[in-house]
């Protein structure tokens, strides 16, 4: 099977530093594909060159066999490649349902109706609210974002991907923040998704790592030290080495 | 606030507001008063305007009243060279010309972020105040526009009055600017509105919703100017001339200060506010030379205190009553 | 000969100009990059400067004296302004703080029309800065040196401020990344309001030693408040290096139209920053924040 999102030798630097070092990995459709390392190993910088928030210094990201390393971000979402933030970036002033609806509107099209009412886009309003009621957000509808609780909002943004009917779904740290209640929910709710479409997924807690993900990347310091399953990753040696013992480490230990 | 249309309070008041406007010129003897209602429709058409902008595409501008100048000393020397009979074709041929300044302008303002593009609008309207200001052959220089023609104000080919007349002159600014408030509501309620909001609350957001956000800001950007020129169009016909002051700086912070006073995001808050500020301007300017001080001052006040402006205080009052 | 000499005058003159906008434009780029600020009552700060300069000579304070006090006066202005209207405003939205110094630019350019009247003001200057001196083949009015060697001075100043003290690195530090520099036990509210005080000195300076060069008028502000914010975005926002270099290029550029276009000169300035901006929008060395 091909992969649906490749980079190739991928790299990123800020002045002196190389944040993102010859990166290549592959991801492909209905896998929940993590990618994880100590901090400052570069995940959110990789994620930021993939969706192009930031641009590659060096090297190609593939989609569906495209090269769209400089296409502009829109663009890319509108290809097919969705994004949460590590820190929530939502519509704060806007209510929950406009949040989605926006992100339908921007998808399914109708921006350019000036004399409609923005009610007035039934398949807009239809998908809205099937999203709302998938993410279980149907009883805050008309409450603002800013309004609501953490967790919530961070499941809000997951909303808000998934409204553009991505095919990659890139998730940064989705659970961060979370109690181990809502984490557990989000979770389910990444499992279930990574059945439909391919997830990229950025995470430190591990459990969540490698309770749900089919195939993980290992960073350290902007490169790739290991990648595989689970079971491999949890074993190999470099891997803990790399994190040196942390406390993060400590779940891996009793795969 | 609740919106417009789901308060039947406030429909209610913008009909009896309405209704006070459209017979004011026939129950008002001074006409000094008439005239200053007429240039309160024009400065709230500019604030309104300056509102989407602002209030809802989420971008300053610290000269709005440029693109007001612009449309008025193009409408006025489109009289005065071009056909100097049809108030209708004046005011197009304004509007046309006030876009083609803008789009360019604007094409370069928003490859920027918010604070340059503030910045730039800045920059930019004192370039056009400088124009207007210096080249006297076009623009009559300090001198300004004079002897504009007065063309007869007609309807679908029948002729009503004279655009000396200022009671026919106050009836059209008021139906213009009527249509273009029930214009800007029904775009602002339409989805192209609910991308620019988007836009104004999370801009890398909306970017990663798949809105293309150069080509809406541009979009926002392009409305906003547009209602400029048509207020611009309104004032030169309504005055007879059009001098550089009317493009200064500190004018520029005058319509900021509409939308500040009035609320922005809110469509009639600017209204107000421009009825306020006009009437403390009138006030203020007849009391002491230095009345920029009290502009400064109560921008400050209002920023400090009241940023959500007049639209605001019901929302205060109700917390305040709660607490 | 005569060509010699007004390449002479162009190229002193540009350094003059930029010199100018060099100290307004670091000025706005270190209260910004502290603070977040734009302020937009940097030029009634300057012109505040040179409006002091002139009373204290007039009062008959030496005018070097003068040079160096009116600037510190300036400062205490700023330190007043910014513990009253800047710091209440931390939290809130960066378009409101911009406003509020767009209110503040009125309310400052009031008092000094109040204060000091409409007319044109000249600050009267020592014999010797009165003459001229030959350059070369140029004879060149020795206030515009004496000017020169104030800018120098200005920037030498700044470089072992912000170099060798501790409050300069500190500075530098805290406008890349404030929270670790507060991690590090350093206190970032002392050196932003620090850099606030700095920037209005530095207003009030560049005031001070344009007064003989523009003479001293109400709306001297506003004309060197554009060009600073032209200097700054083609500079990028927040690059004290890119403001440098893009203050000597708008000088020199302005000096060069001036001469040629007069009137529209400053048309010239505003096509170069588009220009600039549409190929660059970061700043021409590319190091100005997006925001």
């Amino acid at each position: 099977m091909e992969p649906i999102l490749t980079t190739k030798d991928l790299s990123r630097h800020f002045g002196g530093v190389l944040a993102v070092n010859l990166v290549s990995l592959s991801v492909y459709n209905r896998q929940v594909h993590s990618i994880i390392g100590p901090n400052g190993a570069g995940k959110t910088t990789l994620i930021n060159v993939i969706t192009g928030r930031l641009g590659a210094s060096d090297g190609q990201v593939l989609y569906q066999g495209r090269d769209i390393t400089h296409r502009p971000v829109h663009e890319r979402v509108r290809l097919g490649i969705s994004r949460t933030f590590q820190i929530t970036s939502i519509f704060m002033g806007l209510s929950v349902q406009e949040n989605v609806r926006i992100a339908v509107q921007s998808h399914l099209g109708g921006s350019w109706s000036i004399f409609k009412a923005r009610s007035g886009l039934s398949e807009v309003n239809a998908k809205t609210q099937a999203i709302l009621e998938r993410v279980g957000l149907t009883d805050v509808l008309r409450q603002p974002a800013n309004s609501l609780a953490h967790g919530d909002q961070r499941v809000l943004e997951v909303a808000i991907a998934l409204a553009g009917d991505p095919k990659v779904l890139l998730l940064d740290e989705p659970a961060a923040g979370m109690s181990p209640a809502e984490t557990d929910q989000i979770s389910e709710l990444i499992s279930a998704l990574g059945k439909e479409m391919a997830v990229v997924l950025v995470e430190h807690d591990m459990e969540v790592v490698m309770k749900i993900s089919e195939h993980i990347t290992v960073l350290h310091q902007g490169g790739v030290i290991a990648r595989g399953t689970p079971r491999e990753i949890a074993s190999d040696k470099q891997v803990r080495d790399a994190y040196l013992g942390g406390d993060q480490w400590a779940p891996l230990t009793s795969v | 606030m609740r919106a417009l249309k789901d308060n039947p309070a406030g429909k209610l008041i913008l009909l009896g507001v309405l209704v006070c406007l459209v017979i004011l010129p026939f129950v008002l003897p001074n006409r000094f008063y008439v005239r200053l209602v007429n240039e309160i429709m024009i400065y709230a058409l500019l604030a309104m305007s300056l509102d989407v902008l602002l209030g809802y595409t989420g971008l300053l501008s610290f000269m709005h009243n440029a693109y007001l100048g612009i449309g008025a000393y193009s409408t006025g020397l489109f009289l005065m060279h071009a056909w100097s009979g049809s108030v209708w074709l004046a005011m197009l041929a304004g509007v046309l010309f006030t876009l083609a300044v803008a789009l360019p302008v604007g094409w370069v303002q928003v490859r920027t972020g918010g604070l340059a593009f503030a910045l730039l609008t800045l920059a930019f309207g004192m370039m056009f105040y400088t124009v207007a200001w210096k080249w006297y052959p076009v623009t009559g220089g300090d001198d300004g526009l004079m002897g504009l023609p007065q063309p007869t104000l007609s309807l679908l080919g029948i002729n009503l009055a004279s655009s000396g007349n200022s009671t026919a002159m106050y009836l059209f600014t008021l139906g213009v600017v009527l249509v273009c408030f029930l214009f800007t509501w029904r775009v602002i309620h339409s989805p192209l509105g609910a991308v620019l909001e988007a836009i104004r609350e999370n801009e890398e957001r909306a970017s990663f919703v798949g809105i293309n956000v150069r080509r809406y800001k541009l979009v926002g950007w392009m409305l906003a100017c547009g209602l400029a020129g048509v207020a611009g169009s309104l004032y030169i016909l309504y005055r007879g001339y059009a001098g550089p002051g009317v493009m200064g700086a500190f004018e520029g912070a005058g319509v900021l200060m509409m939308v500040l006073l009035g609320g922005m995001g809110s469509l009639w808050g600017p209204l107000v506010g421009a009825a306020i500020f006009i009437f403390m301007k009138d006030f203020l300017s007849s009391l002491t030379q230095d009345w920029e001080i009290f502009v400064g001052v109560i921008v400050i006040l209002l920023v400090l205190f009241l940023p959500r402006g007049v639209a605001g205080l019901p929302d205060l009052l109700r917390r305040a009553k709660a607490e | 000969m005569g060509w010699i000499a007004t390449t002479v005058d162009i190229i002193l003159n540009s350094l003059v100009l930029g010199g100018i906008f060099l100290i307004m434009g670091v000025g706005l780029n270190i209260i910004y990059g502290l603070n977040r600020v734009m302020n937009l009552a940097h030029g009634a700060l300057y012109a505040l400067g040179a409006y002091f300069g002139f009373t204290m000579v007039a009062l008959g304070l030496n005018y070097f004296l003068a040079l160096l006090l009116a600037p510190v006066v300036v400062g205490v202005a700023g330190l007043i302004i910014e513990r009253l209207l800047i710091s209440p405003m931390r939290k809130r939205h960066m378009i409101y703080t911009l406003i509020l110094t767009y209110g503040l630019m009125f309310v400052i350019d009031g008092l000094i029309k109040f204060f000091w009247g409409q007319e044109t003001r000249f600050i009267q200057l020592p014999e010797f800065m009165q003459q001229t001196v030959s350059v070369g083949p140029a004879s060149y009015p020795v206030f515009r040196l004496v000017i020169l060697i104030g800018i120098a001075a200005v920037v030498a100043a700044l470089m072992l401020l912000l170099g060798r003290t501790r409050l300069g690195i500190n500075m530098r530090a805290a406008s890349s990344i404030p929270e670790m520099v507060s991690a590090c036990g350093i206190n970032v509210r002392r050196v932003q309001i620090s850099a606030f005080v700095l920037g209005c000195i530095l207003a009030g300076t560049a005031g001070m030693l344009a007064g003989p060069l523009f003479t001293v008028f109400a709306l001297m502000g506003h004309d060197i408040l554009i060009s600073s914010f032209v200097v700054v975005v083609i500079g990028g926002l927040g690059s004290l290096r890119g403001a440098v270099v893009a203050a000597l290029l708008v000088g020199f550029v302005q000096t060069l139209a001036e001469f040629f276009v007069t009137d529209m000169a400053m048309v010239m300035v505003y096509m170069l920053m588009a220009l600039v901006l549409v190929f660059k929008p970061l700043g021409i060395l590319g190091e100005g924040k997006f925001e």
